[in-house]
């Protein structure tokens, strides 16, 4: 051991750290509820330290609903929704937005279709027109479809050669079977298969004022901000979507390693999971809790373990994963070709360990902190206040989810750590996905249960 | 229908300790946070030679404990606290920074205090941070389709003299070849006070916070500082030209970078907009013309380093295009893009919109900056610079106004001085994997 610098002592200084202040006072900023008549529920919070705003508007179908018969098509509709409208070309929106200093994002995930616009909140009227004018009146232009469908083609290619992505969509398969939620991404033939009358009826059904969400947070007055938005969106009509239907996703047993090879990588991406819960289960907090001390934060028991003591990895970490029909808990790491074998034991070792033996009380209180004080930080910036009330409006959570958040995590017991560690980390049947070169881990990943083998387009190997 | 801007002003009070520390605070009392961070005037451009990615490495070592915060104790404290934290090593800077709930701005002050007294760290320590730095290269760079491209591979090919020039993640071998005294030389040499700034923003008082800085950090002494580096390049007399290959990704992709001008001169502040003309989104130059136009690209981006360097830096556009256009097609292309701001210049309209924009994504990077999940990042990353590069933190409210008087004939000036191929590097990354073009 080596000490550097100086050895300086000084009565002003302690040696161990000061203890934490009073904590100030702590509010969620005042939020303003309404549905307007046509059923597009908004959602407004001030947000005025920078003269700007920041909105997104949800629409609650995304890839989910259309996974069966046009994977990917939900994305592909988003994102040649922004390339023109009845009454502007492609180039129009584009300098609109930069007139007004906006950006623009569109896109979808599994279970919703979202366009973002933020920007200067002098010009807060006619962003919310570009936005209205895009969710009403995209007139999906040819030229532009097949500009969006080649480009995505070959954002396909090269997704097919990124390991986490690999990842990600192999243990999606694994877990999800015949459900939607199984298909992350349409593969190069999909894409080529796209037809522009598929985007144009996805965006008739789906991008309707009915259930649809407005988040407008930024540098207005509500009551301003609310004359607005009753003056944009309050006129649109659209018929109401139908949900579909969705099988249950399986439930394997026993664990199964599913190997995707990619030849001559210099590192292994290992990603191990299992079905948990949605945010609405009961178990949610409890869950939330456990997996900050398991690996959701930097000071967690697999960083300390793989990271800090042996070197294996450089962003090791776990999720709670929540889509609106069911969640997924994960385990991820990239490590160095010879350690995947060990990593996947040290994976396990933390899961067990906290099955059988629990939390300490040091644990539980840093993590309850950890949650409640990140939690407080979102609501410093107009991105952090989007993401807390998507989550909130999107996943149907109770209204005062926000306000009681803090007192929630802070209720909780070492108990209700290792009861959702019980429940939630199933160890015996969890799924691993490592990708990598075959070759050089596909002994070591065949010491941990029977493997399957996969090419980088979802092949089979055999 | 649009309302009147409203001007936004920073707080901003600044006083420097007796050792040389430069204290920066600014109150934000609008939610209960406090960022904070300190940053010091080292970064890979002023690593040691033989030694390339010493600083990124260095930087680890600096959460593997000090005195009174052993390993982990640094990161347990933070994460305990109900913060989040994180370094990050750039070209002539390295910082190290938290955001906590406010009740937490003494302990954090404290921590950052001790480990710039007295780093502790052993042998053991530093062969585990070399495994993880790997693993982060590897994860980075190595096993990630376009890793490092281009702000590892076009350096090389830019720039003449190697604190510009060499691999800033590091070759595995010197980072193999570090020792702890490595370790020990480089703390002494540059993490002292009077070589760093202390940002602290959001809720608190600054003459509180100012005490708090005092009593923490005032009795950590001051050291000798080196001369600085010589990171001045040799004059450029002709284009600049590389390729590297692409193992994993199947599109081909050309990187071209031109060279700034100095700081804080007039050209520097309308090459800052000529950057947004070229490269502002979708409605930039590039990208309208090569992505949406020609249809030549999938993808276009690029930006500049200025605030946040002080020294040789480019403009850098990223091109990836389709398979079935060659690199040199698309770099004409690029060119016709390039030659037309030189001999038509800019519409006095265009300008004022690129400006509109340039005003938003000032205000945006002050308010959240680093994906917004530590606030006001970007306002403490700025003044730090304000601070350390320029001497003034107050430079963050009036910065804007030179940007944005900006002149059309300056940018056409700026444009036909330095978008010039003397002045630029061109980089090809060309797909040799089995997902590659043929």
């Amino acid at each position: 051991m080596m000490s550097l610098g100086a050895p300086a002592a000084s009565f002003l200084r302690p040696k161990t750290p000061p203890a934490l202040a009073p904590e100030r006072p702590w509010a969620w900023p005042k939020r303003t509820v309404i549905t307007l008549e046509n059923g597009l529920e908004v959602v407004l919070a001030e947000s005025r330290a920078f003269p700007r705003i920041s909105t997104q508007l949800y629409f609650r179908s995304g890839n989910a609903a259309v996974a069966r018969s046009a994977p990917g098509l939900a994305e592909m509709t988003a994102s040649v929704v922004r390339t023109g409208t009845l009454s502007r070309p492609s180039r129009r929106i584009e300098e609109d937005l930069r007139r007004m200093g906006a950006g623009l994002g569109s896109s979808s995930g599994a279970d919703s279709s979202v366009i973002s616009v933020s920007g200067l909140a002098e010009f807060s009227f006619p962003i919310l027109e570009l936005i209205a004018d895009l969710a009403r009146n995209a007139s999906f232009p040819e030229g532009e479809f097949e500009r969006e469908r080649r480009q995505r083609f070959e954002e396909v290619k090269i997704e097919r050669t990124t390991p986490a992505f690999l990842a990600n969509e192999r243990l999606r398969h694994v877990l999800f079977g015949e459900h939607p939620y199984a298909v992350i991404a349409p593969t190069e033939e999909q894409v080529a298969a796209f037809r522009r009358e598929q985007l144009v009826e996805f965006y008739r059904e789906h991008y309707v004022p009915q259930g649809s969400l407005l988040l407008v947070v930024g540098d207005f007055s509500t009551e301003a901000m609310l004359d607005q938005v009753q003056s944009v969106f309050g006129s649109w009509t659209a018929p109401n979507p139908r949900p579909p239907a969705s099988p249950a996703p399986p439930r394997p047993s026993g664990r199964h390693i599913h190997l995707v090879d990619l030849p001559g990588t210099v590192q292994t991406h290992v990603l191990v999971g299992n079905l948990a819960i949605t945010r609405r289960d009961r178990d949610w907090y409890r869950l939330t809790l456990a997996n900050s001390i398991y690996g959701g934060a930097f000071y967690s028991r697999l960083v300390l373990n793989i990271r800090e003591q042996k070197g294996y990895t450089y962003s090791p970490g776990s999720s709670v994963n929540a889509l609106r029909q069911h969640g997924y808990f994960t385990v991820r790491a990239a490590v160095r070709n010879d350690v995947v074998a060990a990593t996947l034991t040290e994976i396990f070792y933390e899961m067990d360990r906290m099955r059988a033996l629990g939390v300490t009380p040091d644990e539980l209180d840093s993590a309850r902190n950890y949650l409640t004080g990140v939690f407080s930080l979102g609501i410093a910036t107009q991105n952090g206040l989007l993401g807390q009330l998507s989550t909130v409006y999107l996943d149907e959570l109770p209204e005062d989810y926000l306000e009681t958040y803090r007192e929630r995590i802070r209720a909780l017991t070492a108990d209700d750590a290792i009861a959702a560690a019980r429940r939630h980390f199933d160890s015996a049947n969890a799924q691993i996905v490592v990708v990598g070169d075959r070759a050089q881990i596909g002994d070591q990943a065949a010491l941990f249960g029977p493997v399957s083998e996969y090419d980088s387009r979802g092949n089979v190997v055999t | 229908m649009s309302l009147a801007p409203r001007k936004v002003h920073i707080p901003v009070e600044h006083t420097t300790l007796a050792n040389g520390l430069r204290l920066v605070a600014s109150p934000d009392r609008s939610a209960p946070f406090v960022t904070v961070g300190v940053y010091y005037q080292i970064g890979f451009r002023l690593e040691p030679r033989g030694r390339s990615g010493f600083a990124h490495l260095f930087e680890h070592m600096m959460f593997q404990g000090s005195e009174n915060a052993g390993k982990m104790e640094h990161i347990r404290l933070v994460n305990s606290s109900g913060g989040l934290l994180n370094g990050t090593t750039n070209y002539d800077i390295t910082n190290y920074f938290e955001s906590v709930p406010s009740n937490a701005l003494e302990r954090v002050l404290w921590l950052e205090a001790d480990r710039m007294r007295a780093l502790k760290v052993d042998d053991e320590n530093l062969r585990n941070q070399r495994d993880v730095v790997k693993e982060e290269v590897r994860v980075n760079v190595l096993n990630q389709p376009y890793g490092g491209f281009p702000w590892l591979d076009l350096p090389p090919v830019a720039f003449r003299n190697w604190p510009n020039a060499h691999n800033f993640y590091g070759d595995f071998a010197d980072l193999d070849a570090a020792t702890l005294v490595d370790v020990q030389q480089f703390f002494r040499t540059y993490y002292a006070p009077n070589n760093a700034v202390l940002l602290m923003i959001g809720d608190l008082d600054p003459a509180e916070a100012f005490g708090f800085a005092r009593r923490y950090f005032e009795d950590i002494p001051a050291q000798p500082l080196p001369p600085r580096a010589d990171v001045t390049e040799p004059a450029q007399t002709e284009e600049r030209h590389g390729e590297v290959t692409e193992k994993l990704g199947p599109l081909p992709a050309v990187a071209i970078g031109y060279t700034m001008p100095e700081r804080e001169t007039a050209d520097w502040y309308a090459a800052a907009i000529v950057d947004r003309v070229l490269h502002g989104g979708r409605a930039g130059r590039v990208y309208r013309k090569l992505v949406l136009e020609e249809q030549i690209a999938v993808d276009v981006d690029g930006n500049a380093d200025l605030i946040d360097t002080n020294g040789p830096t480019q403009m850098v556009t990223r091109i990836f295009h389709k398979p079935e256009f060659t690199s040199e097609g698309t770099v004409a292309v690029f060119d016709e893009v390039i030659e037309e701001l030189q001999h038509k210049g800019i519409a006095q309209d265009e300008l004022e919109d690129v400006k509109v924009k340039f005003r938003s994504d000032y205000y945006s990077m002050l308010e959240g900056g680093m994906g917004s999940y530590m606030p006001r990042f970007g306002l403490m990353h700025y003044l730090a610079c304000f601070t350390l590069f320029d001497g003034d933190p107050s430079r963050i409210n009036t910065i804007l106004d030179h940007f944005l008087r900006v002149t059309p004939d300056r940018v056409q000036s700026v444009a036909k001085t330095y978008l010039v191929q003397v002045n630029r590097a061109v980089l090809k990354r060309r797909p040799v994997g089995l997902g590659g073009a043929q």
